[in-house]
């Protein structure tokens, strides 16, 4: 018999203003597993982390957070959940360990324990050093760090984290993901919004892509990737122009994109799409033949590429 | 618990906020102390004395009148003296508006005083300088009316000393007449003593006479009566005697008689021999009786004499001994009291008389309590809109709300501590007012805690309607200094409300700050008792009660999804 998720999101709908927000939306979340939600801008990825925060109202679905009913059951499920929002959402002028003492007091822990699991936060997110300063003589990437902290301290069964990378340095992002695997892997369910594919392609467990408030696209990133039907391509940068029809004739290779390279414009890139990593080869060979290459890049499909495979290349608000 | 840990959370944001702290506390000192200098003139000076004005006094009469007058004076923190020479000195210090205005006491000033005549002093003033010549003639008049009133205290008294002593001597007198009289009737009661003495010893005199003559009287009868007795009691002995012997002797015959029958009868007897028996039995002789045969034997019994003769001899009494008579004095004690005292009066003073026995207010007893609440509400408008909005700017709200707390303990966290903060910045600059600047705190200086909590909790709850409204930090200070200004100022915390026209006073009513100003005039200024800061302080929870129910109201539509 199978644990039930520490998520569970079934058929949840929100209406803003006579607009339908999120449409039916489904998925769930296990515990020790990450699950990433991605969508572009406006897709209602951080709607659906206010609802789960129950901070938003919404208009139907069925929706359990550590098996409690959030409807019906909401100071439960806040006693559960940890939520790092978008938003570096501290106290400027506290420190960072009165900043963590004071979540921690609000997670209902008192005295001793409560200055423990501030000072564990603070140093699971690295700012131990610092931890007696005032937050807002932090640098970004800390004081991301600090917002992390302070969803952390207490050891919530659930974390909400909405776009917790923001503006981080690759220390600091390294940083986070390593104490957001740490989380995982104590037992934590992590629901984690981002717009950093390759995070969410090292981090997350399963990934839940939305759109337009619907679900596209949910599974392992390689599965998302599989689903959006993409195969391995290669890059070619040349020094001389390539003529439209370059690759005509050769089977097992398209031109998916090219346009003009260099500073002169005199050269060529192309996105060529590869039926398998033999071809690579001959589309060398026909590029330097027309162009004398400069670079080639050869990759596998990413899920950053699957991501506009299925939400398209169009701008958003 | 959870309530506290918002608490210390918002005191600790406070405290690390400097120019908040700045803002709430050293900054209506500031303000206190420039209004205060600057407005004492209104209320007639301040009690330190360093806004006093400068008045010159030129003593022509050269008595001790003008040191009299300056030294009143000098009593006065509203006003400093010092004495020049000359009149045209004064009137060209004046003319220089070195100072408003100079005061001459002419020559023969006192002396016309003394004499009972009527005499003038000459102040020299600057009309521009409105306020100081008002307060300065305002001094002298009552420095002269209290001049005048030492004159009469002086001389009302001299009278009643003299109606002391007439007193005093009038008492001599009675007691005079008094003892006299007690005198009199004290001899009065000792004659008639006396005279009673006398009787009664004549009485007992004569008693005694009487006594020893009946007793000789009642000896010499008793004598001759018992030399009468024996006489007679002889005869009649004699008498009897002689009546015994015959008697004696028949008897004596009569015994010899019977003997000689009894003899004749045994002899018949024995001479019949058998027939004795039948002779009849002789007649028996009667026996003497007894009582005769006792009677003839005993002695003859004395005669029976009473044992005392009983005389009584009542002579006339003799008349009682009367006690001279005294004469009846009048001696009543006439009416002693002495006659009022002659009036004195010539001229119609003012009794100053402050109901409830307020004190003179002065600059501060305005400034501090005015200027407190209205920094008091800019904080708590300030503290509570711009710390919600920042909590809600930095994300930090909805980062509670996200926790177990319930969201209404957040506001009253939030709201609980600025009111901790407000209480705490009011006693301390009550506690200012009262150092410093030397303001009344009243009898029982706890009560103004009631006023304050109330004036503080109106505050805190009025900041939540503002946070309600205002969406941004740009939208607070006008939407606050509008209000709060207005509040401030119609509810007399910068002026005495008195000086608004009566619509104004009306409109005050419905304002917090003209309840707050109220109870604090009349613990501070009017010094009554806590009785006076209950209604006041009724209203002000009123007002905060409902300005909470409003802020609350309007802070749930702020939160509510669009």
């Amino acid at each position: 018999m199978t644990a039930p998720p520490a998520i569970s999101v079934s058929r949840l709908a929100v209406d803003r203003g006579g607009r339908r927000i999120l449409d039916e939306i489904t998925f769930d979340v296990a515990r020790g597993e990450v699950c990433g939600l991605l969508g572009p801008n406006g897709a209602g990825k951080t709607t659906t982390l206010g609802v789960l925060s129950t901070l938003l109202p919404y208009e139907a679905g069925e929706i359990r957070i550590a098996g409690h009913d959030l409807r019906t059951e909401k100071r439960a499920v806040r006693a559960a959940i940890g939520r790092v929002p978008q938003e570096i959402a501290v106290y400027p002028t506290l420190t960072a360990r009165e900043n963590a003492l004071f979540f921690a007091r609000l997670a209902g822990l008192r005295g001793a324990a409560a200055r423990q699991a501030a000072a564990d936060a603070i140093e699971q997110v690295g700012l131990e050093q610092r931890a007696d300063e005032p937050a807002a003589t932090f640098s970004g990437g800390m004081q991301r760090r600090l917002n992390l902290a302070c969803g952390l301290v207490g050891g919530p069964r659930i974390l909400l984290l909405d776009e917790p990378t923001v503006g981080v340095d690759p220390q600091s992002l390294e940083r986070i993901v390593t104490t957001l695997r740490r989380q995982a892997v104590r037992g934590a369910a992590l629901l984690y919004s981002t717009h950093h594919m390759k995070e969410a392609e090292q981090l997350c467990d399963r990934v839940v892509l939305i759109d337009h408030g619907r679900v596209v696209a949910l599974g392992t990133p390689q599965e998302i990737v599989a689903q959006a039907g993409l195969q391995l391509s290669a890059d070619v940068v040349t020094e001389r122009s390539l003529p439209d029809r370059w690759l005509e004739g050769l089977d097992g290779a398209r031109v998916l994109e090219t346009h003009a390279q260099g500073l002169d414009e005199t050269g060529s890139f192309a996105r060529v799409s590869l039926n398998e990593l033999a071809v690579v080869a001959r589309v060398l060979a026909r590029a330097e033949e027309h162009g004398a290459v400069r670079e080639l890049h050869v990759q596998r499909p990413s899920l950053h590429d699957a991501f506009l495979a299925l939400t398209g290349r169009a701008l958003r608000d | 618990m959870s309530l506290l840990v918002i608490i210390a959370k918002d005191l600790r944001l406070l405290f690390r906020d400097r120019v908040a702290l700045v803002f709430i506390l050293l900054a209506p000192i500031v303000v206190i102390s420039v209004a205060g200098f600057s407005l004492a003139s209104l209320y007639g000076g301040d009690s330190s004395g360093q806004t006093a004005y400068d008045l010159p006094i030129v003593n022509e009469d050269g008595g001790d009148l003008a040191h009299q007058i300056a030294e009143r004076l000098a009593t006065d923190a509203t006003v400093r003296v010092r004495e020049i020479a000359t009149r045209e000195q004064a009137e060209r210090l004046v003319a220089s508006k070195a100072v408003g205005s100079a005061l001459v006491i002419p020559a023969g000033t006192a002396a016309a005083l003394a004499a009972g005549q009527p005499a003038h002093v000459l102040l020299y003033t600057d009309p521009v300088k409105y306020l100081e010549r008002l307060n300065v003639r305002l001094r002298v008049l009552q420095t002269r009316d209290a001049l005048a009133d030492s004159e009469r205290a002086r001389v009302a008294k001299n009278i009643e000393q003299q109606r002391d002593s007439l007193r005093a001597q009038l008492e001599h007198l009675g007691k005079a007449v008094r003892d006299a009289r007690s005198e009199l009737e004290a001899a009065k009661v000792e004659s008639q003593r006396e005279s009673q003495e006398l009787g009664q010893s004549a009485a007992r005199a004569y008693n005694a006479e009487v006594a020893r003559i009946r007793a000789d009287v009642e000896k010499q009868i008793d004598q001759q009566v018992r030399a009468l007795s024996a006489q007679v009691q002889s005869e009649l002995a004699a008498r009897v005697d002689e009546l015994r012997a015959p008697a004696r002797d028949y008897l004596d015959a009569l015994d010899k008689a019977r003997a000689a029958f009894e003899k004749w009868f045994g002899d018949l007897e024995r001479l019949a021999g058998r027939r004795a028996e039948q002779i009849p039995q002789p007649p028996t002789f009667p026996e003497p009786p007894p009582d005769l045969v006792r009677a003839l034997d005993a002695p003859l019994p004395p005669l029976s004499l009473p044992a005392h003769l009983e005389i009584r001899i009542e002579p006339r009494a003799p008349k009682p001994v009367a006690a001279p008579a005294l004469p009846d004095i009048d001696l009543d004690v006439p009416n002693l009291d002495v006659p009022p005292a002659p009036s004195l009066g010539a001229t119609l003073g003012v009794e100053e008389v402050s109901v409830g026995g307020g004190k003179t207010i002065n600059s501060f007893d305005q400034q501090v309590p005015g200027f407190s609440v209205t920094f008091l509400l800019l904080g708590l408008l300030l503290g509570v809109s711009l710390g919600l909005l920042d909590e809600r700017d930095w994300g930090t709200f909805d980062r509670i709300r996200a926790t177990p707390m319930a969201p209404r303990n957040v506001l009253l966290g939030k709201l609980a501590a600025r009111f901790i903060v407000g209480m705490a910045q009011m006693i301390l600059l009550f506690a200012v007012g009262y150092f410093v600047f030397g303001v009344s705190l009243g009898p029982q200086p706890w009560a103004l805690l009631l006023p304050i909590s109330g004036i503080v909790f109106a505050g805190t709850a009025f900041g939540l309607i503002v946070a309600g409204i205002a969406r941004t930090r740009d939208a607070v200070l006008p939407l606050g200094a509008i209000v709060i200004m207005s509040m401030a100022a119609i509810g007399g915390c910068w002026w005495p409300i008195d000086l608004e026209p009566r619509w104004m006073r009306t409109i005050a009513l419905a304002l917090p700050t003209t309840w707050a100003m109220e109870s604090f005039n009349d613990l501070m200024i009017r010094l009554r008792g806590v009785d006076a800061a209950l209604k006041p302080t009724a209203v002000l929870v009123a007002y905060g009660l409902v300005y909470l129910a409003l802020g609350l109201w309007l802070f749930r539509r702020r939160l509510a999804p669009h």
